[in-house]
């Protein structure tokens, strides 16, 4: 068998290889792995990846929030399911003031990037926000199952191309991107969306417990993504930790030399073997040589991969989309109370994480106090009640005047008359 | 970064409805504000004060 044919048998194994049927639980496995590192940088992740989420998206959340956190820790990520609408926010040209391309209405993020000409596809983020994220290592084992799960299709052809049983790897996402509107830009949007739709949101008032305490109370919530980030290219590195032997491999080829400086005219024509392969290989179009209708169905992926570097022990690849993608985003959550009515934003990660958050609610009005009456007429004198916001983000949470004043909160009171008025006289 | 915006409030009495009316539209998002009477407790009327940032007339009623 030539070297070409080889090559050729060994890539056309990759579509093949890398779609085969696997169990749920090593798919989610996969799945959660890579959740969890983008979650390592504070983002909640999208998966699988996809162009079309951008802020403004709002969905409707019918798990209670002790389930989500269950699902999220195990999962690692949470579906995205039952998208309620798509918020007409402006705001934009406001927030990215003096932002080249950057505008509200029809050509507002993202739509000025991914289509900056009129019929055509190609997508130029060159003016967006930038972004950038840590390299993200992993190991990998044919025997745990690779690997239609990881949303990149890079791991799953570099294991082949390196023929190994198994392998540590690292991914960088290169060429990221950001952009969002400001949670307070989307407090007004929300509510006035919800007053206008109260019909709708009435059908997800809470739920009282059952008289017998059988069923549990239920909470509905919508959540509303404010920021997304979008990664375009994504470099795929992986180091073999062992090779087939022959017997495991039986019909594989041994591992081809991609790399053999000795000859550097056959090294490029192997690379440009290789690349021309794994292009038609995935592109929409192509079968896998000798495939048969079975393999032909099998789902295709969306990037481009190219082989950058590779030596029998190790393998790096480009995977660039055709667009960016959205990776993981930032986001509210809006009980939705009695009346279809909307409590305080809660931002998502931290419930998910179950960090404390401060939240406006009803509050029982508790009297002006001794420090209170000290404080009102204090607040009426220039340039005091901006001190008093500052402390009170600084100090308290970012409480608001009013419920700080006549609210439960006697201690922080004092706090503020000993630190702010006492101390200045 | 702007403070959060007040809460609605319960049990405050006709004497002090002035003050926390006044607090809370200090908050310059409040645009709005309702006052509900609640009830009496030992001669002295109590109420809601709900303040809103969006117009709670406009959309369906609840």
């Amino acid at each position: 068998m030539t070297r070409g044919i080889r090559l050729l048998f060994l890539l056309a194994l990759l579509t093949g290889c890398a779609t085969q049927k696997m169990s749920g639980d090593q798919l989610a496995r996969v799945a959660k792995d890579w959740s969890l590192s983008i979650r390592a940088s504070q983002v909640i992740p999208v998966y699988p990846l996809t162009e079309d989420l951008q802020p403004g998206d709002v969905f409707l959340v019918q798990t209670p929030i002790e389930d989500q956190v269950k699902v999220y820790l195990g999962k690692g990520f949470l579906p995205l399911e039952n998208l309620v609408t798509r918020l007409a926010v402006s705001g934009y040209a406001g927030f990215y003031r003096g932002w080249p391309q950057v505008e509200d209405g029809n050509r507002a993020p993202p739509r000025a990037w991914q289509f900056p000409k009129e019929g055509s596809p190609e997508a130029d983020f060159s003016q967006a926000p930038i972004a950038a994220f840590p390299t993200y290592n992993f190991s990998v084992s044919r025997s745990e199952g690779l690997n239609v799960a990881i949303p990149v299709q890079g791991v799953p052809i570099g294991l082949n191309l390196l023929d190994s049983a198994s392998a540590n790897g690292a991914i960088t996402l290169k060429d990221a991107f950001t952009y969002a509107l400001p949670n307070r830009t989307m407090f007004d949007a929300i509510h006035q969306w919800a007053q206008d739709n109260a019909g709708y949101l009435k059908q997800f008032e809470p739920v009282p417990p059952s008289a017998d305490g059988k069923v549990p109370p239920k909470k509905f919530y919508l959540r509303v993504i404010n920021r997304v980030y979008l990664v375009k290219t994504v470099d795929v590195s992986l180091f073999s930790n062992s090779s087939f032997g022959g017997g495991a491999s039986a019909g594989v080829p041994q591992p081809v030399q991609l790399l053999n400086i000795a000859n550097a005219t056959e090294a490029a024509k192997q690379f440009a073997a290789v690349n021309d392969i794994l292009s038609n290989a995935t592109s929409s179009s192509a079968k896998p040589a000798g495939s048969g209708d079975a393999a032909a169905a099998q789902p295709l992926v969306g990037g481009t991969v190219k082989l950058a570097m590779a030596t029998s022990r190790s393998v790096s690849l480009i995977e660039t989309f055709r667009r960016p993608l959205v990776i993981g985003y930032l986001a509210s959550d809006y009980e939705i109370e009695s009346g279809g009515k909307l409590a305080a934003p809660l931002p998502t990660l931290n419930l998910l994480e179950g960090r404390s958050v401060v939240a406006g609610q009803t509050i029982t009005y508790q009297g002006c106090d001794k420090n209170c009456a000290i404080i009102r007429p204090w607040l009426k004198s220039p340039g005091n009640r901006a001190k008093l916001e500052a402390w009170l983000q600084k100090n308290g949470g970012g409480i608001a005047l009013a419920d700080f004043l006549t609210g439960d909160d006697a201690v922080l009171r004092q706090r503020a008359v000993t630190e702010l008025i006492e101390g200045s006289q | 970064m702007p403070l959060q915006p007040p809460s609605q409030q319960l049990n405050v009495p006709r004497d002090d409805v002035s003050n926390v009316v006044d607090t809370m539209l200090m908050d310059t998002r409040v645009k709005w504000i309702a006052v509900v009477f609640q009830d009496t407790v030992d001669s002295t009327d109590r109420f809601i004060i709900t303040p809103h940032i969006v117009d709670p007339t406009r959309g369906a009623t609840t």
